[in-house]
């Protein structure tokens, strides 16, 4: 090999960027017991990637779920990977989280700027670095204009977004939000739901938790369902409802004449059961809601009925999480 | 912020790191209403103190005739001591120096007074003294008289030390530096037992126990409980970092509020002490000492304390048995300093240091406790018991600056252990 | 608005009792409206509400105390009650055990039968004085710690945890609530301090069999060292309670008691030995307790440079500064977790 000679400057760069073949969030076998109360259950799952939503009721494992994951608490079997590192005793990988606790307390005396930008300094941001970070996220989350008030002097929600932004500060790969929806008003609700759904637009993952589901169910469609500390529903919402093909779906029509209606449709072979609430009320129900689903319109229109109104009332997180909690929530 | 794969250092920026815990922590410790409580009674307690000082320094201390010899007994108009001068007889009337030549005039009296101080120069077996009055020198003395401790010199005090408690016994042949002047001794005793005393207990001790007791106790257990210690700990810091950077933030608080307190009491204590000039430089060496001694102190404590803290919820209640514990062990470096259970309290090795320094700065403080115990045979003089008390010889056996390197050295290392053994516990803590 | 009537137990209490009571001076057992109605505004009604009194019987005042006092109490011994925590507990046993040492050893004086450990230990002048005054070790070691434990969190949990509405809200007045959480702790201090005295009498009583006739002769002495020991107990009592009351933590206010009656010992006994001062002992609680207790008992006063009415005074000005601050507080301790 006859080197060249007419080379000039340093080699091109070597560096080899692994594809990201790591899932952000990984559990394997994972229990977290206190003495005879297990809060956690051999839990395995792994998360790449949007935003994802752990649902459950009080008391079914999810701050437990980020707590182990942050290594604040170490699970007593089973191994959690936060980028492909254990995080307890390793706080390494944080430097790529944005973790907002569940706790109200804050420090009520610092200004929001304040503390964003102190917390930011602990990414090893310079003085100067650290307030124009603060000042970008706190724009992100609407509170620019109240950058320089007391914590103490704000409102629920705004305490909550001051919370986001502090754990948006360093650009974080995960951000992971407990119950950030807890106690806020409708308008501060809407804000923060928008911006978890920026985030997840933006690649990054987001895990959040809560039990109303209602709000869940607008940030996304992914989710993670805990009761008493077991992963009983991993997914998108409406697959996992349509694999429960154990139990009948509800399908609602309301229309002119309901009767006439039941008629035709009872044809359906899907259909086992109907009801009415009332004269212009149809309640169907069906172990085959996709199928029945697809073919319903052509029914109808088919037969000249009039129907203004098709719904799916127990196609939500609420009855998905009753029937799975078994009729005891 | 550029996004970066693969993993950062933990170690990138950590003085950035620690400069902003520090910064938050000292904010934090500002705005709660019992950090100044603390402060401002250690400031009010260290007042009083300096004011019985002062007053002290200021009253008038009665000068004492020891030796009787400024009384005139026969009421010839002339003292005891100017007769005895003149070998003229103290009991008869008639007797008396004018009669010998008419041109002596009676003495006043405050002449007899003080008139016979002491002459020793350094605190070693041997002799020492001199009859400055010449009452014992007199020739109608015998040569026995003269030499009552049978040493063969005149008119001298023996020193001889005692083997087994190290104690330096007095043999005065009788009339040699029998009347000191108690004011001049006063006041320097005085002043010196002040400075030790306020030194050790006033702020090794008392300040140097209670600012973190009730600072440092609650770094880390009170965020953990309140819930706030999700926000430091979620971030790519190691936990023994934040209890450092923490000890950092309280550290700036105390030891500027030390810093600040020793400085007024030096000065105060410099101009009002008796001196030649007008301000005592001598005394800087003790205090730098002292401030040595309650920064290491503080440091040593704080980490402690702290740690308690993190050890347990109820940490404090611990502090509690361990403040008795060196309580008991500053009483015995009062008493025996070179008692080897010292070497397990922080305070113990806190009081070397301040011990060496003040062996420093007064080099014959023990001469001066032994001078003034004595007293010229006539009981302890005043101050001389107070000095005594608060006085002791550095426990190490080395020279002044050896004990102060290694007492320095043990009191980093204590607080390195504390802080080590901290982290470690804070490190396998779950945080709820 | 209503007709008053006469607030006697049986009858009705409402809303506007609860609050008069609760931030009133009264007692809640005075007189007291007893309807409210929401006005309602001419363009219609916005709301009206009724408040249907209860027409049940209120218990007496004294029933509403007890229940708190022994609410407080019998948290040291059983669950269910006042949960005082587990190191409490333990140092008050322990405490108490200790205290008995002069008993253990007046009995053990009795069974051997010697009269100088009789007299190193058994019931004198001197003795009844230490059992209650002694420094070392007792108000070093126990009856100081047994106070602070206790004030610690007495009244700065309920402050923490806003658990003070819980009392509020009802008809119990602020005087009330700090006057049996004052009562409660001086009862357990009292058990460990005076309820050891008593059986340390009883002691020498049972191991030398005296008669009626010394145990009238010995009873002014045994007096005196009681009241002096309840004159101990207020004390710490009511600095430890004005301590608790003006902070929210859990330690600060034992700390700060503990710092209050050892630190200004500390400082008189440097003033004693630098300067031979004894003034400033008038502002050590222990110092001034034990010059009176001195006095009362009749044993040797270690007091010398001025008389023990002095230190009655700074007692009297001690407890009365710690009482006032105690007041203040509780009375404008807001009814929410502060």
């Amino acid at each position: 090999m006859i080197p060249d000679v007419t080379q000039q400057g340093p080699p091109p760069s070597q560096e080899t960027i692994p594809a990201p073949t790591v899932p952000v969030v990984y559990f394997h076998g994972v229990s977290k017991s206190y003495g005879r109360i297990h809060a956690l259950s051999n839990i395995t799952l792994g998360l790449s990637g949007g935003v994802t939503g752990i649902l459950g009721m009080n008391g079914a494992g999810k701050s437990t779920l980020f707590k182990l994951l942050m290594g604040k608490l170490r699970p007593s079997s089973g191994e959690v990977k936060l980028f492909g590192t254990n995080p307890w005793k390793n706080p390494s990988p944080y430097a790529k989280v944005g973790f907002v606790p569940e706790h109200e307390k804050m420090h009520d005396w610092m200004t929001a700027l304040d503390f964003v930008s102190t917390f930011a300094r602990l990414h090893g941001m310079t003085r100067k670095e650290a307030e124009t970070e603060a000042l970008r996220v706190l724009d992100f989350v609407g509170l620019a204009d109240v950058a320089n008030k007391e914590i103490g002097r704000f409102s629920k929600g705004m305490r909550q977004r001051t919370k986001i932004a502090h754990a948006l500060v360093n650009d974080p790969e995960l951000i992971i939000l407990d119950e950030p929806l807890q106690g806020c008003d409708p308008l501060a609700r809407t804000t923060i739901m928008n911006v978890i759904r920026e985030l997840g637009k933006m690649g990054r993952t987001v895990l959040v938790s809560s039990h109303i589901l209602n709000e869940i169910e607008r940030i996304t469609e992914q989710i993670v369902i805990l009761h008493h500390g077991k992963l009983v529903a991993l997914g998108n919402l409406h697959a996992i409802r349509e694999r429960l093909d154990q139990i009948p779906h509800t399908i609602r029509l309301v229309g002119e004449d309901a009767r006439a209606l039941a008629k035709d449709i009872l044809q359906h072979p899907a259909v086992f059961g109907l009801s009415f609430p009332n004269d212009t009320e149809l309640l169907i129900q069906t172990y085959h809601f996709g199928q029945l689903h697809a073919e319903l319109p052509g029914l109808i229109v088919n037969n000249g009925h009039k129907v203004s109104l098709i719904d799916n009332p127990d196609d939500d997180l609420e009855s998905l999480l009753n029937y799975l909690a078994g009729g005891s929530a | 912020m550029s996004r970066r794969d693969g993993l950062p250092s933990l170690w990138s920026g950590m003085d950035r790191k620690a400069m902003a815990v520090a910064e938050f922590t000292v904010r934090q410790q500002r705005k709660r209403l019992s950090t100044w409580v603390v402060l401002l009674v250690g400031i009010a307690a260290m007042g009083v103190l300096t004011m019985f000082y002062i007053d002290a320094m200021t009253m008038d201390y009665e000068a004492i005739d020891n030796d009787m010899d400024s009384y005139d007994w026969d009421l010839d108009g002339y003292p005891n001591g100017q007769e005895r001068l003149y070998g003229t007889d103290i009991f008869d009337k008639n007797s008396h120096p004018g009669l010998i030549d008419s041109s002596i005039v009676p003495d006043d009296p405050s002449l007899w007074i003080n008139e016979d101080d002491f002459d020793w120069e350094a605190l070693e077996a041997g002799s020492v003294g001199f009859d400055d009055n010449g009452d014992c020198d007199d020739e109608s003395r015998t040569d026995s008289q003269k030499d009552q401790n049978g040493n063969g010199i005149p008119c001298d005090i023996m020193l001889v030390q005692n083997t087994y408690s190290k104690r330096y016994m007095v043999f005065a042949d009788g009339n040699v530096d029998e009347d000191p002047d108690d004011e001049a001794y006063a006041l320097e005793a005085i002043h010196r037992a002040f400075v030790l005393a306020i030194g050790k207990l006033g702020i090794v001790f008392l300040i140097g126990i209670f600012v973190p007791l009730f600072m440092a106790t609650g770094l880390i257990r009170q965020e953990m409980t309140s819930g706030t210690m999700h926000f430091m700990l979620a971030k790519p810091i190691a936990r023994g970092e934040v209890f450092l950077y923490r000890m950092f933030g309280f550290l700036a608080i105390a030891w500027t509020y030390l810093t600040v307190l020793i400085a007024l009491l030096a000065i105060i204590t410099g101009l009002a002490g008796p001196s030649d000039g007008f301000f005592r430089f001598s005394d800087l060496g003790v205090w730098m000492s002292v401030w040595l001694a309650s920064l290491l102190a503080v440091m040593v404590y704080g980490m402690l304390f702290c740690m308690l803290g993190v050890m347990w919820k109820h940490g404090m209640v611990i502090a509690i048995p361990f403040a008795a514990w060196e309580l008991g062990m500053i009483l015995t470096t009062l008493g025996a300093p070179d008692a080897s259970i010292l070497r397990f309290s922080v305070v113990g090795w806190a009081m070397n240091i301040v011990d060496a320094g003040a062996a420093l700065a007064w080099s014959d403080t023990p001469l001066l406790i032994q001078m003034g115990v004595w007293g010229g045979g006539n009981g302890p003089l005043e101050g001389a018991e107070a000095l005594q008390f608060f006085a002791s010889t550095p426990g190490l056996n080395l020279s002044a600056l050896g004990t102060v390197v290694v007492s320095v050295l043990v009191m980093i290392f204590q607080a390195a252990a504390c802080w080590l053994l901290g982290s470690a516990l804070f490190k396998s803590k779950e945080i709820e | 608005m209503s007709e008053n009537e006469q607030m006697a137990p049986e009858a009705p209490v409402t809303g506007q009792g609860r609050m008069d009571v609760a931030w009133g001076a009264n007692t809640g057992d005075e007189t007291v409206e007893n309807m409210a109605q929401a006005s309602t505004a001419s363009s219609g009604q916005i709301f009206e509400q009724t408040y249907t009194p209860w027409r049940g019987t209120l218990n007496p005042r004294w029933m509403r105390n007890w229940a708190i006092l022994r609410h407080h109490l019998l948290g040291i011994f059983r669950k269910g009650h006042r949960p005082w925590t587990m190191p409490t507990r333990i140092f008050i046993l322990i405490a108490f055990l200790a205290s008995l040492s002069d008993a253990g050893m007046t009995l053990l004086s009795g069974l051997v039968g010697s009269s100088e450990f009789h007299s190193l230990f058994g019931v004198s002048r001197d003795n009844l004085y230490g059992h209650v005054l002694g420094f070392f070790p007792r108000n070093v070691l126990y009856y100081p710690i047994v106070a602070a434990l206790l004030v610690g969190s007495v009244i700065s949990e309920d402050r923490q945890h806003g658990t003070s509405a819980l009392y509020f809200s009802r008809p119990v007045s602020r005087f009330d609530y700090v006057g049996m959480k004052f009562l409660s702790v001086a009862i357990i201090q009292a058990l460990v301090v005076l309820l050891s005295y008593i059986l340390y009498f009883l002691a020498e009583v049972i191991a030398h069999g005296h008669g009626w006739a010394w145990m009238v002769d010995v009873f002014p002495m045994f007096l005196a060292g009681f009241i002096a020991g309840m004159i101990l107990i207020f004390t710490y009592t009511s600095i430890g309670l004005s301590l608790s009351s003006v902070s929210t933590g859990r330690f600060f206010p034992g700390i700060g008691l503990l710092a209050i009656v050892f630190g200004t010992k500390t400082l008189a006994s440097i003033v004693k030995n630098l300067f031979e001062r004894e003034i400033l002992y008038l502002i050590s609680p222990y110092d001034c307790v034990a010059h009176v207790g001195q006095a009362l008992i009749g044993t040797q006063t270690t007091y010398d440079q001025y008389s023990w009415t002095y230190s009655l005074v700074a007692l009297v000005v001690m407890n009365a500064l710690a009482l006032y601050v105690l007041a203040t507080r509780v009375a404008s301790m807001e009814v929410t977790r502060e």
